[in-house]
């Protein structure tokens, strides 16, 4: 337990103390910050724009209409529209409207004559027909102007129309969690983003750990003190540490940084209360994934000779986490299928498709008990494999081993 | 008598497609300078990785201090690997403080002892800085020293004067030779078997995984004989062409070094000699155990 110890420690602080640790761990917060500062920036920036368009319409009360409405939608579009309501639909306005919008009078005219409402294709010419909410915006003002206009016409009050127009929501509860589904399974997509994502930085990086000794004489030092398991498990053990390391800087940093946002966003969330059962079984479900396909890492390390042999074969190492990925959908929609049972044994994809079950309607816990069970045994294999595959693979200088080879390395020794 | 602190009976090592190590037995006795030796290729890494615990043997019985080998062992045991056996991008101090730990040292006690280690060995300038920084020849002697730190009772070290210059290689063959006063017993493999010779009290010859000659220098060479000539002249270098009394020589001008051929006569040849030059020196020496070695290897190849 020592010489574990005394590895993971090296492997730590070795890691921590690199430029790269450093500079990735404040550059990747920093560029996420500015792609979410500057968009916002560039949108309130244009929010002090003044929009001039015209409407063509054939009454004055279908202009208004859409006024209203653009009104009403200006936080979305993010400016404001400044309407002139056109009754003169004739085709020499339109060319007159058109001259104008080029010489940059206007910005942009609507052509939403009873017609053209009523074949529900009303075109807007304008000079920037780029900005996608803007198109987004205006068809809503368009649909909802002609509706509240049918309405009325049907002797239904402006109120009443309002009120119509309103979106409906529907909750949706289980028995015991007062929280939405939509909600709960969020949280194993985020699961699964932060695995494949840790995975693919820290796996490579355990990888090189592996392949740097192998390739250096270091592992004979350290072989005639530690035996390979020790080895490979404080290898593991510590380049994971230095993920999670990572990890909760930047969570530190976000709530920091990201404090207000969060507040905002748990008011809309509010009622909805999260079980604390949904964040222990993350921690958990995520640390044994981790664990598990860095030690499948280590192992590819412990088996080719370079790099690039080792980028090459990643594929073999991630195909199971991909494939979880995929099928978190089948288990999402079913999850009590005999496939979603049998899926979410399998240790290779229990932190992702028993994280999905237990979030959207929970098994019984000896199931759960048992894919962890399965999860911590199955991780315990894999560094004693490695700690195998090392062994004899340091014999094997420069030569990629066949597969036959590999099967003849695990039953020696 | 005290039982030999490494003792070699029948090891044989086999990987795929060849045999590596091929009935070899031998033992060291505590205390002593032991050498084992042979070209490139000729099974020496492999014997010292059995000694080590990192591969085994496919038959016959390695034992160290007296037992079977075991795990354990390894704590008194020092290793030198053949170059590289660092990491590059840590510390000189932090790197030997962790490999003391795990040799069982604690952290104060590993890092005082390599303190007091790179003093001596002129790297103390050099301790906050990585090794890759440092030259080889002082990688070199950072690894001497993580053999040392733990004050090992057997010194396995493979080529371990490789990239020293002769004034590192001296500091370190002092330190070495201090050790062995000290009762610990120390072995070497190396290529070089000039430069091992003189430390030696016994070694172990081997080519092709094979040994090939074993025992106390001194056994060796006296069953070898004196027959080696070194002569120094000036004039007539006639006499070294067709003589039936020359097995082989190497001419280097006015010196030149002559095998005798199987049962020829020594004073015959000095006569020869001074007949048609100026004999400064006629001497009869050892053969060198490079010497020896083409001699052996050479009658079991053909």
């Amino acid at each position: 337990m020592r010489n574990v110890w005394l590895v993971i420690q090296r492997e730590y602080l070795e890691k921590v103390r690199t430029k790269a640790f450093i500079f990735t761990t404040m550059f990747i917060p920093a560029v996420m910050g500015l792609s979410i500062f500057l968009p916002t920036k560039m949108a309130t920036m244009k929010s002090s724009k003044v929009t001039h368009i015209a409407v063509v319409a054939s009454s004055q009360a279908t202009g208004d209409a859409i006024r209203s409405q653009l009104a009403e939608r200006s936080q979305d579009i993010g400016g404001k529209y400044a309407v002139d309501v056109d009754l003169t639909a004739t085709e020499a306005e339109h060319a007159a409207l058109a001259a104008k919008v080029k010489s940059g009078e206007l910005d942009g005219f609507l052509w939403a004559t009873d017609d053209a409402l009523a074949a529900r294709s009303v075109t807007y010419t304008a000079r920037n027909v780029s900005d996608f909410f803007e198109g987004v915006a205006l068809q809503a003002a368009v649909t909802m102007a002609r509706m509240q206009l049918r309405l009325t016409a049907h002797g239904i009050g402006p109120d009443e129309t309002k009120d119509l127009m309103q979106k409906v929501s529907v909750k949706v509860e289980t028995g015991e969690k007062k929280a939405s589904g939509e909600f709960m399974f969020i949280f194993t997509f985020i699961l699964g983003a932060m695995l494949f994502t840790t995975v693919l930085v820290y796996g490579i990086s355990v990888m090189r750990s592996v392949l740097e000794e192998k390739n250096s004489r270091v592992m004979e030092v350290l072989l005639s003190a530690l035996t390979p398991k020790e080895l490979m498990a404080g290898k593991i053990i510590g380049v994971a540490a230095v993920g999670l390391t990572q990890i909760a800087i930047w969570a530190a940093l976000g709530a920091v940084l990201g404090g207000p946002y969060a507040l905002a966003a748990s008011q809309v969330l509010k009622g909805v209360s999260i079980p604390p059962a949904t964040l222990v079984f993350f921690a958990v479900f995520f640390l044994l994934g981790y664990l598990l396909y860095s030690s499948m890492y280590a192992a590819l390390g412990a088996l080719v000779n370079t790099d690039q042999e080792g980028q090459q074969l990643q594929i073999v190492v991630m195909g199971p986490l991909l494939f979880a990925y995929l099928m978190m959908f089948g288990v999402l929609r079913q999850p009590n299928s005999a496939l979603a049972f049998w899926l979410s044994l399998v240790p290779f994809f229990a932190p992702l498709l028993m994280y999905m079950r237990i979030m959207v309607q929970p098994p019984p816990a000896w199931q759960v008990a048992l894919s962890i069970a399965l999860l911590i045994a199955t991780i315990y294999g894999m560094v004693s494999l490695c700690a195998r595959i090392y062994r004899i693979g340091i014999l094997m200088y420069g030569k990629r081993p066949t597969l036959p080879e590999i099967w003849k390395w695990l039953k020696y020794a | 008598m005290p039982s030999p602190t490494v003792q070699l009976e029948k090891v044989r090592k086999s990987y795929d497609h060849f045999v590596a190590v091929d009935d070899l037995s031998f033992q060291i006795p505590p205390g002593t300078i032991y050498g084992l030796l042979g070209p490139n290729g000729a099974g020496k890494t492999s014997t010292l990785r059995m000694m080590i615990g990192i591969t085994v043997p496919d038959a016959g019985q390695v034992r160290l201090f007296g037992e079977p080998f075991q795990r354990g062992h390894l704590r008194r045991v020092g290793y030198l690997p053949e170059e590289r056996g660092l990491y590059k991008k840590m510390k000189v101090l932090e790197q030997l403080v962790f490999l003391g730990e795990i040799r069982g040292l604690s952290a104060r006690d590993a890092a005082a002892r390599a303190r007091r280690w790179c003093e001596r060995l002129d790297l103390a300038a050099w301790m906050p800085k990585k090794v890759e920084e440092l030259s080889k020849g002082m990688q070199q002697k950072v690894q001497f020293i993580a053999a040392l730190l733990h004050e090992p009772a057997l010194i396995m070290m493979d080529e371990p004067f490789a990239g020293l210059d002769p004034v590192n290689a001296t500091l370190l063959k002092d330190v070495l030779l201090e050790q062995k006063q000290a009762g610990r017993t120390i072995l070497f493999s190396t290529h070089r078997m000039d430069q091992v010779e003189r430390m030696c009290d016994s070694i172990c010859l081997i080519n092709r995984g094979r040994q090939v000659l074993e025992g106390e220098i001194k056994q060796i060479k006296g069953r070898w004989g004196r027959n080696n000539v070194h002569i120094e002249y000036e004039g007539d270098g006639s006499f070294l062409r067709s003589n039936g009394l020359i097995q082989s020589f190497n001419d280097y001008g006015n010196y030149v070094e002559v095998r005798l051929a199987p049962g020829a006569d020594a004073q015959q040849l000095l006569h020869q000699v001074s007949a048609g030059a100026k004999v400064y020196k006629f001497e009869m020496v050892e053969p060198s155990l490079e010497q020896i070695f083409i001699d052996v290897v050479g009658k079991t190849d053909a």
